[in-house]
């Protein structure tokens, strides 16, 4: 059958006689392979030329079984897995995962491990963030902070080579502390990105933020309220750009945050342009807090007495952190033996997703691909 | 202000400050390629790369059959072979099996390990054209596996 | 033969205008020949500059720095599976890459590399080109409609509806600098060649005269060319990441190449339009402020330095290349490189040749200018979206250039009036 003859019979299934020339409705098929879904995400969107009036996402492409694989290691052989999730953003997963196994086991952490731990998992967001901006603006149409970004990201997967032996899937932390102690040169490395990156930013904005053409693009393109955030249970970034002041890292502290001195971006009109302000002025944040907590480290162990062989006791327990997409909770049952009885992640970009449709019904096709960018889904996190 | 602009707008000057950076970057002292394979990167000494087992300065293998890497691994994909000596009483190591093609570098191996004897070195160029290669066994892992070196 | 090629060489007009059909067609060749490669000079120059740009170095294993990787292209393209899809219309489906190609090439039989340097002159040499152009959107509704998909006929109407747009308000700038070849004479004229004399005359680039108005209509047409050739920031119907594929979709192969190159080509048209009306041709800078013999000397002898120093930039980079022996061809071809460029330097600096190989140097450097902000422009900008797009053109591209149109009227009328009141 023809494309021709197949639209003709959906059109067909409606009322007999009419022929795809009739119909209004275009439903076109964005499909797992293409260059801006950011990973396999399929959607289907239902189009009135060149309006969206519907979308609808099939995702599971990308489903590996994590949390099902998790039923079958211990505790600490399931740690590299969890880098897994979102591949951009591995030290911020590890980081959720031992936290969450730590409370079920009652250690404390020394708090040289959770300054180390703070430093590498804001490194890990500065990250995380230049590549959703490179991405983004690549989506949009400008082909080069794409280089830029990772040019800079280079430094930080240097560090993160140096440091545990991996750029990409780190594996960095372990249950009770860090397993390495920063190498010599850390110190230097740290501060030397973190003076580097300032006026790399500015430069993103001077030759971004500023341009008519990206105002153009982004302003007012997939607009979603505060409340609707809240319903939808948004979190991250797109949640804070619509004007809810609510970041984890300020309101449920972990890991010694609350020694530290950072503000957290708000926007205002919740459109792309303020997803985009927030995530970049986010970055900046991130230095002030590398350059505190770099002061502020202190000699002393860095891994807490912990079991060779870990047995929670039996219980449950749900621990989120602020990855760099939004809240990224793990919950842990146990069932006291050495291996999970239940994991369940809850990925951030899975949640935000929702959020797909309510932003792209009433705009235009060209949007969509923007919209999709400025959620910064990350497709393992989605299907696990 | 809107004077500034106004004439900002008009003339186009955000683009041209645009331009400006993208202009500048041409410089090349700020070109980062690396050319593989005639420069190579620089790696750290605690990258999990190639697995190996190490000996000691008499160039014993300081491996002790202990399993411990075997059962630390996440994806079970060591396997170790081992006799008890007669003499002295200890576990000597016949065979060790790795396979690399399930592993994921997690490094849990190494650090299982009681004697420093599995280790993973920086060895990154690992690539090969058959599967069969990738089941590395004790010889292996103790010289390490040389890829070819091809001569121009 | 050697004596009447020599006669030739010292006319002051083009073949078109002496009538010797050996001539033309030996224009024909040369400028055919040009253009391709140009077309190919442009491929890699853009994979390069892009390439810096973004802080990394482009094609660098073909050939020394990836001179040859265009040459590697092109024979993959050539030896591709050529498709056809089943339902197409195979007549428009295999006319359409050679409508685009014809009319882009067609546009440079009146463009002038220098007095003589021309296929010919018409009278209404700018008209032509413009017309020429229009019959290329042809070319691209036609691909689009062949293909047999409403993705790409979507794709093909969208970018055909931009460059319709886009021309109106390239026209209307056109107008305005023909309109300026009058100020001085009294007749204005549409020639190319006479546009350029004009300027010459008048003791001025058109883009400076009367300012700001010559540099209005220039920024006009400097937007509204990037818009009419499908390139960044205006590249949304070819764009990769968007939804409804480009009218490129069907095409593989050497028809895709095709495609290409007409792109490529009509860059180069549009910027000879530029640089001729615009930017005094093949006028050398300063012709009548600096005028004089020793000035003429001295500025015709810029070409045949330029290769040198090019040459000795080469060398000098030869000179700096590892010295290890998996580098030697790369090097080698790098020193052969430079040697040719030498060469051909020294070529330019015999007396007999320099002046008239000058007027074709200036001519490219102008134009080259253009096709660098063309690739200065993918590299920097985002794409705007289509309904954007067609704003800029109607609503602040158009009336600009009506105004612009309107202001130059006005200032001819007060030179008229200014030049009855004197005498």
């Amino acid at each position: 059958m023809s494309d021709n003859q197949f639209y003709d019979s959906l059109e067909e299934e409606k009322e007999p006689g009419r022929t795809f020339l009739d119909s209004n409705e275009l439903v076109l098929n964005m499909g797992p392979q293409h260059p801006s879904t950011h990973g396999v995400l399929r959607v289907i969107l239902k189009l009135d030329g060149e309006k969206v009036n519907g979308l609808e996402c099939v995702i599971g492409y990308l489903h590996r079984g994590i949390e099902k694989i998790a039923e079958n290691r211990t505790w600490a052989q399931f740690g590299p897995f969890v880098d897994r999730l979102d591949y951009t953003a591995a030290v911020s997963n590890s980081m959720g995962y031992c936290l969450a196994v730590e409370k079920l086991l009652g250690v404390e952490v020394p708090k040289r491990a959770q300054y180390l731990r703070v430093i590498l998992t804001e490194l890990c967001r500065i990250a995380s963030h230049q590549v959703w901006l490179g991405t983004h603006v690549l989506d949009i149409g400008a082909v080069t902070p794409l280089f830029y970004a990772f040019r800079d990201r280079e430094d930080i997967l240097n560090v993160f080579e140096k440091y545990c032996g991996a750029r990409l899937t780190t594996h960095a932390f372990r249950i009770g502390g860090c397993r390495w102690d920063a190498y010599a040169g850390f110190a230097e490395e740290v501060l030397h990105i973190c003076d580097d990156l300032g006026p790399k930013i500015d430069e993103y904005r001077d030759l971004i933020t500023g341009n008519r053409i990206w105002l153009q693009r982004t302003k007012n393109v997939g607009y979603i309220s505060a409340e609707d955030c809240v319903a939808y249970s948004i979190t991250g970034p797109v949640l804070r750009a619509s004007g809810v002041k609510w970041d984890l890292r300020k309101r449920q502290p972990y890991s010694s945050y609350e020694d530290f001195d950072f503000d957290i971006p708000i926007g205002t009109a919740g459109d792309t342009f303020d997803r985009y302000m927030v995530r970049v002025e986010e970055m900046r944040q991130s230095i002030r807090i590398v350059r505190q907590a770099m002061e502020g480290l202190m000699e002393g162990p860095i891994i807490a007495k912990v079991p060779k062989v870990i047995k929670p006791p039996v219980g449950e327990v749900y621990v989120s952190i602020e990855a760099p997409k939004g809240e990224l909770g793990y919950f842990l049952v146990s069932d006291g033996t050495a291996q999970p009885y239940r994991v369940r992640v809850r990925p951030p970009s899975f949640i935000n997703l929702q959020a797909l449709e309510k932003m792209a019904k009433g705009s235009l096709v060209a949007d969509v691909v923007a919209i999709i960018g400025t959620l910064d889904i990350v497709l393992g996190e989605v299907d696990r | 202000m809107k004077i500034t602009e106004m004439l900002r707008k008009f003339f186009l000057i955000d683009l041209l400050e645009g331009m400006w950076v993208t202009f500048r970057h041409q410089n090349p002292a700020d070109l980062v390629t690396e050319q593989y394979p005639m420069q190579r990167p620089e790696i750290s000494d605690r990258f999990r790369g190639q697995p190996r087992l190490l000996n000691d300065e008499n160039g014993k293998p300081l491996c002790i059959a202990c399993g411990a890497c075997a059962l630390a691994c996440p994806e079970k994909l060591i396997k170790v072979e081992s006799l008890r000596d007669p003499e002295t009483k200890k576990k000597v190591l016949t065979g060790f099996d790795y396979d690399l093609s399930r592993c994921m570098f997690c490094g849990l191996c190494e650090e299982a390990c009681n004697s420093d004897a599995l280790t993973l070195s920086p060895g990154y160029e690992l690539a090969l054209y058959t599967r069969e290669g990738m089941q590395l066994d004790k010889t292996q892992l103790e010289q390490g596996v040389q890829g070819k070196v091809f001569e121009k | 033969m050697i004596t009447s090629i020599l006669q030739y060489l010292h006319s002051n007009v083009t073949p078109g205008e002496d009538g010797s059909l050996f001539w033309v067609t030996v224009y024909v060749l040369l400028v055919f020949a040009g253009i391709s490669v140009g077309v190919i000079f442009m491929n890699w120059f853009e994979r390069k500059v892009m390439a810096h740009m973004q802080v990394r170095i482009g094609p660098m294993r073909v050939g020394p720095h990836g001179l040859l990787q265009p040459l590697a292209d092109a024979l993959k393209l050539i030896i591709k599976e050529d498709l056809m899809p089943t339902n197409a219309d195979k007549i428009v489906f295999w006319f359409a890459p050679v409508c685009v190609v014809m009319t882009a090439f067609c546009g440079f039989i009146v463009v002038p590399f220098g007095r003589t340097h021309a296929i010919t002159d018409m009278n209404i040499g700018i008209l032509f080109m413009l017309g020429v152009s229009s019959v290329g959107v042809l070319g691209v509704i036609m691909a689009g409609w062949a293909s047999n998909s409403h993705y790409p006929l979507m794709g093909s109407l969208r970018s055909g509806a931009q460059m319709v747009s886009y021309e109106i308000a390239m026209s209307m700038t056109v107008v305005s600098a023909v309109m300026m070849t009058s100020m001085a004479t009294g007749t204005g004229t549409l020639s190319m060649i006479g546009i350029v004399q004009a300027q010459l005359q008048q003791r001025t680039w058109f883009a400076f005269s009367f300012f700001p108005v010559g540099l209005t209509a220039l920024g006009v047409f400097a937007i509204a060319m990037v818009a009419e050739t499908n390139r960044a920031p205006f590249d949304l119907p070819e764009a990769e990441s968007e939804l409804v594929a480009g009218f490129l979709t069907e095409y593989s192969g050497f028809r895709w190449s095709l495609f290409f190159l007409a792109e490529y080509a009509s860059m180069m048209s549009v910027s000879a339009i530029a640089t001729t009306l615009w930017l005094g041709g093949w006028l050398r800078p300063f012709p009548n402020l600096l005028g004089g013999k020793t000035w003429d000397i001295a500025f015709s002898l810029v070409p045949g330095i330029t290769f040198l120093l090019l040459s000795a930039l080469c060398l000098f980079y030869f000179t700096r290349m590892p010295k290890i022996r998996a580098m030697r061809k790369e090097a080698l071809g790098l020193a052969g490189f430079g040697c040719v460029l030498g060469a051909i330097g020294l070529v330019m600096l015999l007396p007999g040749v320099r002046v008239r190989v000058q007027d074709i140097y200036w001519f490219c450097i102008k134009a080259g200018f253009f096709m660098y902000l063309y690739i200065w422009y993918r590299t920097t900008f985002p794409r705007y979206r289509f309904d954007q797009l067609m704003t800029i053109g109607w609503k602040v591209l158009l009336p600009i250039s009506i105004g612009v149109v309107i202001l130059t009227a006005m200032i001819g009328v007060r030179h008229e009036l200014l030049a009855l009141v004197w005498r």
